[in-house]
């Protein structure tokens, strides 16, 4: 038996058996005990033996207080990120999407770039519109970018009359399901002098002295020719690709904000890869989702499989402070409270100079500190310290 | 074991060695050993036991 999401699944049942063992599991792990109760058909006895062998293993996942998580962490992304392929630029599916994949996307996660090199977005559809695929193209088109010359038919540059003539096509307005007018319209916005007959337009050039004429109207014909006439800000190239039912828009570039207004646009399913994005757009709680969902998918992509907790660990790190901070010498590691960690970091003379100006102080309550200066570090067993039980041996039994 | 939470590793290593360090200084055990245990044993014995004189404290800082 198959349980098909939006099945019963007896998450209560689970429950009470999981309060018996006095075991506290987080509500997802219950919930797939549920599904894999239903799905194996347990009875009662097989369901206590099932919830007492996960509580095992999750006690044995768990990880101990004074534990160098951060260590660890480090060690489990740093190994497997040496078998990464050093630069890649990857082709995501058929669509001819260029992603920067690999070591240098993961990179570009870890230091926080504010202009990340491939941003590229996934927008999908609410229920009613996914499958409806001229819809998904109208929306397609509006998200991408359009310039004049991909709607004309004809486009001639006179050097007689020192003048541009452009003729648009009908056809490929409609077959981009764009609007005529509109169009005219940003035409006239952008170029003064111009005159419009129906399809037929013809620019002249504001020729200040006449020995720049021929650049001037050189330079029109970019302008007219490299006019955007539709699209969002900061989005290029558009890729509408089928994913099972539904039909899903890829971008080259990304504007999360102006796309989730859009009609029709669920909001939960589209996403983008700039991180930075995410924080302004939705906040830092997502941001830090995001980080997660980006640093595991480039590893998983390259065959990498690394405890997500590792990866969490880095992410809480770098959003802790309600902004996103980079690992390094501008975020993290350049902003510890002591001067000693930092200066052991880069820059040793420029930290132990400015804190000496300034009469920091160092209250050795970190590890490096005490590395420094010689004393046991606050971790694992030094982060434990041993009193004298009041008299009574084994009185409190 | 009474109603106390379970030591972690660091905190049995560090509570073991503060009592084999007492012990080895001439500490009077406070469980049975055989002649051929030596301090760290006799430690060891004594936590499973519940009889180390010593607590841990966690909020160390």
């Amino acid at each position: 038996m198959k349980v098909e999401p939006g099945d019963f699944v007896d998450v209560e049942r689970v429950e009470k058996v999981v309060k018996k063992k006095r075991a506290k599991f987080p509500e997802k792990l219950i919930y797939e005990i549920a599904e894999a109760a239903e799905r194996r058909d347990l009875s009662d006895d097989e369901l206590d033996e099932l919830v007492k062998e996960i509580k095992k293993a999750y006690q044995r996942a768990k990880v101990e207080q004074g534990e160098a998580v951060g260590t660890v962490a480090a060690q489990s992304v740093g190994e497997p990120g040496t078998q990464m392929t050093m630069r890649t630029f990857h082709y995501a599916g058929v669509a001819e999407l260029n992603v920067t994949l690999g070591l240098p996307r993961l990179i570009e996660i870890v230091d926080a770039r504010k202009k990340i090199s491939t941003p590229t977005m996934a927008i999908y559809f609410e229920e009613d519109y996914g499958a409806d695929e001229e819809f998904v193209r109208t929306i397609a088109n509006r998200i991408g970018k359009i310039i004049l010359s991909d709607v004309l038919a004809d486009f001639s540059v006179n050097y007689a009359s020192m003048s541009i003539t452009v003729e648009i096509d009908e056809d490929k307005i409609k077959d981009k399901r764009l609007d005529h007018d509109e169009i005219i319209g940003k035409i006239e916005k952008a170029f003064k002098k111009v005159e419009i007959d129906k399809n037929v337009l013809s620019f002249e050039p504001t020729i200040s002295e006449s020995k720049h004429a021929i650049r001037e109207l050189r330079l029109l014909a970019d302008k007219v020719r490299d006019l955007q006439i539709s699209g969002v800000k900061n989005i290029g190239k558009v890729v509408i690709r089928k994913e099972g039912t539904e039909w899903a828009i890829h971008t080259e570039g990304s504007n999360l904000g102006a796309v989730l207004k859009m009609e029709g646009v669920d909001k939960v399913r589209t996403t983008t890869n700039d991180i930075h994005e995410v924080e302004k757009v939705l906040g830092i709680e997502a941001a830090r989702n995001s980080i997660i969902h980006e640093a595991q998918s480039t590893m998983e992509e390259q065959g990498l499989t690394v405890d997500v907790r590792h990866i969490m660990l880095v992410a809480d790190m770098m959003t802790s402070d309600g902004i996103v901070k980079s690992i390094g010498r501008h975020g993290i590691s350049g902003e510890k409270a002591s001067v000693l960690a930092r200066a052991s970091f880069e820059e040793t003379g420029k930290h132990l100079l400015r804190a000496s100006i300034r009469g920091e102080i160092d209250h050795l309550t970190g590890i490096i500190e005490n590395i420094i200066v010689g004393q046991p570090i606050p971790l694992g067993t030094g982060s434990v310290g041993v009193v004298m039980k009041d008299k009574k041996i084994g009185g409190r039994k | 074991m009474a109603s106390r939470k379970k030591l972690t590793r660091f905190e049995k290593a560090r509570v073991i060695g503060a009592r084999a360090l007492q012990l080895s200084m001439g500490a009077k055990p406070q469980v049975e050993a055989s002649a051929s245990s030596d301090a760290i044993d006799i430690a060891i014995l004594e936590l499973k036991e519940n009889k180390l004189p010593l607590d841990v404290n966690r909020i160390k800082k």
